[in-house]
């Protein structure tokens, strides 16, 4: 297997534009006092041939966008390396790195918020000329011309300002700027999320017109999986700092290999209202990015979890609930402070929820088998004793699998060298397909 | 901007110097307007730039002896390891400190030069390193310079050119104007026949002379701000390439808020006031208040001849202090007009409120500046790098402001006083007071334009504008600081009002501006006790003054408020339109 991934590896190496390796890019880790860094990438893998548009899909929040910036060197990756053209970006600086931004630029989500208002929309998109010096000023402002009847504006527009476009319209002027230096690689954050859906054709359409004119790169981020799946060759899909799966469209999007691939694409509604397809319910919300679960970051949410043996058939609420119990002793375990601990030595109300309680809430309704019931009376036992870890402890004896304790790794998991971030690609567990079609 | 006839093929941009050739006419009757307009007064412009040259003067002085100072102060540390080391340590520091301030304009003027020394030097150096070196060489160059001028006689050639060109400028400067004290004068006697007055404006009272000028001042300063406003309309109408701008928009919705343009009026009142005070008044500052017993001037005696006496001798006459009284709208016995009446040493009250309106307007600029710029630089640069930087700013600003304003006041206007240090004689502690407002005022407005620059600092304008590399002081002039300077100027404007009370109330308790320099704090202060009596005026003209001044600035800070709104400025979500 890791023959073939070298192999696909050597095939498109001589037009790789973009390599990243082991990206990582944490925040909020340089507070004064220790604190846990918010990872929102960790530890991510992939690259972009030249010509080719890479779709970034995933959840609010998944860190789609912070990738996308640390590309561009508008954060400061904690660790890895982003090779453009050979050259590790990450370690450039001053001049150099000034230099190198001329090839790589980003159109943003909102043009209202991404074009000065102050400022003419000839001024707006002749700054970047400007800060190279780019020829002289009368050139510039032909050229500001040109790049306004590039993006369908028109040329007298040069002195209009942002606020007298349409929403589409500004986004055009957001794209006019970013061509005017003839990058290579641009990133477009949700280009078009933000416009009438008649205007993200038409932006859309002009996107794909620019890259066959000028053999631009895109990293395609949006969270409209119908739009990313128009415009990109391939699609990364992130959840939680991590790219779960990434491969061609097409394939990727027929026949999902990921377990959080699949519950993402079943989001989209059928055009068709007499379809029966399965909907796959992910539960609750994504973790707390600067808490991720151990080992798989999709398990807490997964339909499709690996079980013990001894509890594979047991109740999928159950399950629920049991996940549920160790995210809220997790959380209780970290809130604790040391006011909380004084408070129950000398016996007073704290603001947690006794054992009882908790247990009636998650289970009360559920037929809960008797082996899982002796167990959840353990649990209680140390949270009454007012020791989290030693009851989530207890949990994660009897209930953690390999989704839990290890992290997954990248699977080669078709012909076109698409992976997938998932341990039951591993020859001893079914495949996260036959799995889906077992518990629904 | 230069025009450059290149092969510009289809080049459509028109530069300002062309639609201007192209459509003569409404730039040729502003340009012809105006030039009758400064003509009229060219003395007094003349004067305004000389005084301007003489602060100038003033601040570049105290750069240039800066190296010096902070060499001889550094050489007489290291005093104990004797002279010899003492000298070498003044010596060197002086010239580091010396070139540092020169790589100051060394990136100005670099920029100007035609050719890049060290590309002919190297050709192949890395482009930021060959910026450096050019700034380095530049420096050189100034400082090589500098020496020239110091140490040689090409130092009193500059000097002798630079007298000249004063002394041109001087006598440009006494040139009578329009509204000249000479042009309309309001000083006469009534003639011993009878038949009218002598030495006032075709033979007018005194009374009616005055009102003249000052309604003729009054009359230039509206044409003169008209006529600047026509600029900008002929400017907006037939030469600006945009057909709309944000800030017409604003300016429309100024135009239509009444509280706003009262406001307008009373600081323009104000402000003409405090510009033309020399002339305002219906005798001289110099004559009546600085030096009664220098100035002579003739009157109709009791006998019926025309007689001579000191304005000080005729002050005493004169007294408003509940006994005797010079009310407001009367002569004294002297034939002396006096608008607002005279104070309690016989002084004109008029002429001392127009001086003091010059004092409070002096001290709330330099107050409101030099906070105002400290807060806006500070907070751009702790918004935009944020972290630390910002930490250190917010710990500043908290330590300034847990000093009490009083106290440090009182502190320092008192020992500086006491010392007699040099600042004190500006304005007798005018310049010091606003000195000591400016350090108590920036944490407050820091604090109050913090909110809105870390607002625009998450623009996503400015992350476009970091990723095509622009510069980060650029990125603050460019696209955080003219969302600021909204926020700027309406705290500036009602800020203003809270120095000139601030002021007169410290000036008040006595511990503000000292005698002679004019202020209204003072002036209620000194008529406080005749306020029950025929007197009143002293103390309650400067006070209605003061409240109207005040007011104004407020309104008018209410209104740039509800012009520029703002909230559709940062959000974008309420966009006015135009003409799309």
């Amino acid at each position: 297997m890791s023959q073939e991934i070298a192999h696909s590896e050597r095939q498109r190496d001589e037009d790789v534009l973009i390599q990243v390796r082991d990206l990582k890019t944490y925040y909020g880790s340089e507070q004064l006092i220790g604190g846990r860094p918010v990872k929102a990438v960790d530890g991510v893998n992939f690259e972009i041939s030249r010509g080719e548009t890479l779709g970034l899909v995933g959840e609010s929040g998944c860190g789609k966008t912070t990738l996308g910036r640390t590309l561009l060197q508008l954060e400061t990756p904690t660790a890895g390396e982003i090779r453009f053209d050979g050259t590790d970006i990450t370690t450039l600086r001053g001049y150099e790195l000034k230099e190198w931004r001329r090839n790589a630029q980003m159109v943003f989500q909102d043009p209202d918020s991404s074009l000065n208002q102050r400022m003419t929309v000839g001024e707006i998109v002749r700054e970047p000329l400007d800060v190279y010096e780019w020829k002289t000023p009368q050139q510039r402002r032909q050229r500001v011309r040109e790049l306004l009847d590039t993006v369908g504006l028109k040329r007298e527009h040069y002195y209009r300002y942002p606020h007298q476009f349409s929403g589409g319209q500004r986004q055009r002027v957001g794209i006019a700027r970013t061509l005017t230096l003839e990058p290579e690689f641009i990133v477009l954050d949700e280009p078009v999320s933000a416009l009438d859906v008649s205007v993200q054709a038409e932006v859309i359409n002009l996107l794909e017109r620019l890259q066959d004119e000028f053999g631009l790169t895109y990293l395609f981020i949006a969270h409209d999986l119908s739009v990313v799946r128009h415009i990109s060759d391939r699609v990364a899909v992130m959840y939680l700092g991590n790219i779960m799966e990434i491969g061609p469209t097409e394939e990727l999007f027929t026949d999902p290999a990921n377990p959080y691939t699949r519950s993402l694409l079943s989001a989209i509604p059928a055009p068709d209202p007499t379809s029966q397809k399965e909907r796959v319910h992910l539960r609750g919300t994504p973790p707390n990015p600067r808490y991720p679960p151990s080992g798989c970051p999709f398990r807490t949410r997964c339909p499709v979890r690996i079980r013990p043996e001894e509890y594979e058939q047991l109740d999928e609420e159950i399950w629920d609930s049991l996940n549920r119990l160790e995210e809220i002793l997790e959380e209780r375990r970290r809130s604790r402070g040391a006011v909380d601990r004084f408070r129950e030595k000398v016996g007073l109300d704290t603001r947690y929820a006794t054992a009882a309680e908790i247990r009636e809430e998650l289970f009360e309704p559920l037929a809960v088998p008797d082996q899982v019931e002796s167990v959840l009376d353990d649990v209680s036992a140390e949270i009454e004793a007012g020791d989290e870890m030693a009851a989530i402890e207890v949990l994660q004896a009897e209930f953690r699998t390999v989704c839990g304790s290890e992290k997954p790794s990248h699977h080669t998991v078709s012909d076109s060298g698409r992976t997938s971030y998932c341990h039951r690609h591993r020859d001893e567990h079914r495949d996260p397909k036959t799995a889906f079609e077992e518990r629904t | 901007m230069s025009i450059q006839n290149t092969q510009t093929g289809t080049e459509e941009t028109t530069t300002i110097q062309q639609k201007v050739l192209e459509n003569k006419r409404p730039a040729a009757i502003w340009a012809v307007g105006m030039l009758v307009l400064v003509g009229l007064e060219f003395g007094r412009i003349t004067g305004w730039v000389v005084t301007a040259g003489g602060v100038a003067a003033l601040i570049f002085d105290l750069f240039v002896s800066l190296p010096a100072i902070i060499g001889s102060n550094v050489g007489g540390v290291f005093g104990f390891a004797g002279d010899f080391v003492a000298t070498g340590v003044r010596l060197v520091t002086t010239v580091a400190v010396a070139l540092l301030l020169l790589a100051i304009p060394a990136g100005t003027v670099r920029r100007l030069l035609p050719v890049s020394p060290a590309k002919e030097l190297r050709p192949e150096m890395p482009v930021n390193i060959r910026l450096l070196v050019d700034r380095a060489i530049v420096t050189l160059g100034l400082f090589v310079a500098a020496l020239l001028i110091v140490l040689t006689p090409v130092g009193g050639a500059v000097d002798s050119i630079i007298a000249a060109i004063q002394s041109l400028f001087d006598s440009a400067a006494s040139v009578q104007t329009l509204t000249s004290r000479e042009t309309i004068p309001n000083q006469g006697y009534e003639s011993p026949s009878g038949s009218g007055w002598e030495g006032t404006f075709m033979g007018l009272s005194p009374a009616l002379a005055w009102a003249l000028r000052v309604t003729v001042i009054y009359l230039y300063a509206t044409l003169l701000v008209f006529w600047i406003w026509k600029g900008y309309t002929t400017y907006r109408q037939h030469y600006r390439e945009a057909d709309w701008t944000p800030l017409d928009d604003s300016i429309d919705r100024f135009r239509g808020h009444k509280w706003g343009l009262f406001g307008l009026a009373v600081v323009f009142a104000f402000l003409v006031l405090a510009i033309w005070a020399p002339v305002m008044g219906p005798t001289t500052i110099e004559a009546n208040h600085y030096e009664p017993y220098s100035n002579e001037f003739q009157y109709l005696g009791d006998s019926g001849d025309v007689q001579s006496t000191f304005h000080g001798t005729a002050n005493i006459q004169s007294r408003s202090n509940g006994d005797s009284n010079v009310g407001p709208m009367s002569y004294d016995d002297y034939g002396r007009w006096a608008p607002f009446g005279t104070n309690a040493d016989g002084k004109d009250l008029f002429t001392f409120l127009a001086f003091g309106a010059r004092t409070s307007l002096v001290i709330g600029l330099v107050t409101i500046g030099l906070s105002g710029m400290f807060a806006l630089i500070l907070a751009l640069v702790s918004s935009y790098y944020k972290g630390i930087i910002d930490l250190v700013a917010v710990m500043g600003s908290d330590t300034v402001q847990s000093i009490p304003a009083l106290l440090l006041i009182l502190m320092l206007m008192v020992t500086l006083r006491e010392f007699e240090h040099p600042i004190v004689g500006i304005y007798d502690g005018g310049i010091l007071l606003a000195f000591i407002l400016a350090f108590t005022y920036w944490p407050g407005l820091w604090r109050s334009i913090r909110g809105p620059t870390l607002q625009v600092s998450e623009s996503e304008w400015i992350d476009a504008a970091k990723s095509y590399g622009q510069k980060p002081s650029v990125i603050m002039r460019k696209h955080m600081a003219p969302y600021v300077l909204a926020y700027m100027l309406i705290y500036a404007s009602l800020i203003l009002g809270t120095i000139i009370i601030t002021t007169a109330a410290l000036s008040f308790l006595g511990i503000g501006i000292g005698a002679p320099t004019p202020e209204w704090g003072r002036m209620i202060e000194s008529g406080r006790g005749y306020i029950s009596t025929q007197s009143w005026h002293i103390s309650t003209i400067p006070g209605i003054m003061i409240v109207f001044v005040v007011i104004g600035f407020n309104a008018l800070g209410d209104a740039i408020r509800d012009a520029i709104d703002i909230e559709a400025d940062i959000s974008g979500e309420s966009a006015t339109g135009g003409a799309a």
